[in-house]
């Protein structure tokens, strides 16, 4: 009898701890779905009174809105170009960086892996002033190469401490018995080191994305011209150039969240153990 | 061939490390002497004129900044304390015994991953004063509409929120990642002691996880601070500088009225205040370890 109840009361306790999480995770992706469900609204219901959840009429006119304005289509590509660039510069140079910490052993290895982390306490907030006047006077604003430099002081010490730990997990004996049967320092990276990394750079790549795709400040700082504007900057500006059309915003906003989301459904366990290890964001 | 192997590792730090020295040393470098300078957006390509501390004491005597500064202490206290307080008790649920905690995670993990204009935009459209849902709801259940984003004694709860939501998800996983490093078997002999769950998590899991808080905190507090992408957005600042923090006002001066070197001043400022702050957690982080 007294197993039983308490049995039950673990069983009460646990049903609470559901009804917990479910109701947290409910209000956490509530705007995101109100923000969805507002895209596909026609635009007389977007702001009709009550507000209803449900589109009575569902339409993808705020898509095609959004698909044919032309500053948008060319600030989407531009982003796409931008985070793709920097991702593809950033897994580059912090895997070398990487390497270089994971395997080697050198005089200043102490001094550089700490410049590397501790450049990082500084905000980069505090750097768009002084960014924005250097580029000013080198005639380098409203450039997407610019930006794609720029980019990387957010995702290099974190990508450096990642593939770094990743390239620890790697046995050295795998690459010096490769080097012994007389492969070359350039073969055992391509047939050994760079396939068992490919994990660890899929990760990589996949914060250096987000981490680009996702940024504001530092693009409408520096590139706010119209033909260097990125995807989200050029979200921001449709409040300021026109009337609010919260249909077309939603409609942006969702064609903003959709490869994140996709990424995180995709990679979610490899994200988090990164995220946890890595613990930082810009 | 042997001379070459000695430099090989620098070899491959060296563009990570030209790269960080280029865009964050040096322009950090630079900021100081813009601040010194009195430069504006239309003299920038102009000669600059030395005015030794004239723009930090401009800023410093701006009434504005004054305000500035308490909406920091409110909204950086207001969403380090609800984003932490939060963050504990769903990461401790999360740590029970229970089904499909990687999806759950993951669901939890989406504010964190959209961008601060998403985070913004999406509340500043459920907050809207006329059509948005919020007051909706308010009205519906016989509350009278707030001015959420127009108040000036509103306006900063309501950027607070926002920040709290996009914020929260990083504690969360952060102290998740802590709990689960308790080895299980200390619950046992609790249990057996005839300790209550409620006081194993304060006199037990609490400090087993103390370093875990104090990073955590650390580290939202810092962002916090120098985050301003959500009021930016939402309200602009405005009305007048009722939801501007320090690091909004940096941006303001620079980038909405143009004044570079006294956006500049209030950026060494705003430095300044995170040194503080990171210096006082550290000595808290030492003296109880």
């Amino acid at each position: 009898m007294g197993k039983l109840s308490s049995n039950t009361i673990e069983k009460i306790e646990k049903s609470f701890v559901y009804i917990a999480i479910f109701t947290f995770i409910g209000l956490t992706l509530f705007p995101l779905i109100w923000v969805f469900t507002t895209s596909l609204k026609p635009n007389d219901e977007t702001m009709s009174f009550p507000p209803k959840l449900i589109p009575e009429h569902v339409t993808l006119e705020n898509y095609a809105f959004v698909f044919t304005d032309s500053t948008i289509v060319k600030s989407l590509y531009n982003s796409l170009i931008v985070s793709f660039g920097s991702m593809i510069l950033n897994v580059t140079i912090c895997a070398l960086a990487g390497y270089a910490l994971a395997r080697f052993e050198f005089k200043a290895k102490r001094i550089l892996f700490s410049l590397i982390l501790g450049l990082f306490m500084i905000p980069v907030v505090i750097n768009i002033i002084p960014l924005y006047s250097i580029l000013a006077n080198l005639g380098l604003l409203n450039s997407l190469v610019s930006l794609i430099l720029t980019f990387q002081i957010l995702i290099i010490p974190l990508n450096v401490i990642l593939l770094k730990n990743y390239f620890e997990t790697i046995p050295k004996e795998l690459e010096e018995s490769a080097l012994i049967d007389g492969c070359s320092r350039i073969g055992v990276l391509r047939r050994i080191t760079i396939p068992l990394s490919m994990p660890g750079f899929a990760v990589a790549s996949i914060f250096s994305f987000i981490f680009s795709w996702n940024e504001f400040v530092l693009p409408i700082v520096l590139a706010n011209s119209p033909n260097s504007t990125l995807f989200q900057v050029a979200l921001y500006q449709f409040i300021s150039l026109y009337r609010i059309e919260w249909g077309y915003l939603a409609a942006g906003i969702t064609i903003a969240l959709l490869p994140v989301i996709i990424l995180i459904v995709a990679f979610q366990r490899q994200m988090i153990k990164g995220f946890t290890m890595g613990s930082i964001r810009g | 061939m042997h001379s070459i192997a000695r430099y090989e590792p620098y070899l491959y730090l060296l563009p990570a490390i030209s790269i960080l020295c280029v865009f964050l040393l040096f322009p950090f470098a630079w900021n100081i002497y813009i601040s010194t300078h009195g430069v504006s957006i239309t003299t920038i390509l102009k000669e600059w004129e030395f005015v030794w501390l004239d723009n930090f004491i401009q800023v410093l005597n701006d009434p504005n900044f004054h305000t500035s500064i308490k909406i920091s202490i409110i909204f950086v206290g207001g969403s380090v304390a609800f984003q932490f307080l939060i963050g504990l008790v769903i990461a401790s649920l999360l740590n029970q015994n229970i089904k499909g905690k990687q999806i759950l995670i993951a669901l939890i993990m989406i504010p964190w991953i959209t961008s601060g204009l998403i985070a913004a935009f999406s509340f500043k459209f459920i907050f809207d004063n006329s059509f948005g849902i919020i007051n909706y709801m308010l009205e519906y259940l016989g509350f009278s509409s707030i001015a959420w984003l127009s108040d000036p004694k509103i306006v900063v709860w309501s950027i607070i929120i926002a920040n709290v939501w996009y914020g929260t998800p990083f504690t969360i996983l952060f102290l998740t990642a802590g709990l689960l490093s308790i080895n299980p078997s200390i619950y046992e002999s609790a249990k057996v002691d005839g300790a209550s769950k409620i006081k194993s998590f304060f006199y037990l899991t609490l400090p087993m996880i103390r370093s875990f808080i104090i990073i955590d905190i650390i580290l939202i507090t810092i962002w916090s601070i120098n985050f301003f992408e959500i009021p930016l957005i939402m309200t602009g600042g405005n009305p007048l500088f009722a939801s501007t923090p320090a690091s909004l006002y940096m941006y303001r001066q620079a980038f909405e009225f143009g004044l570079l070197s006294k956006g500049s001043a209030s950026g060494i400022i705003l430095l300044s205040i995170n040194i503080v702050v990171a210096f006082i957690y550290i000595i808290a982080l030492k003296r109880r370890g």
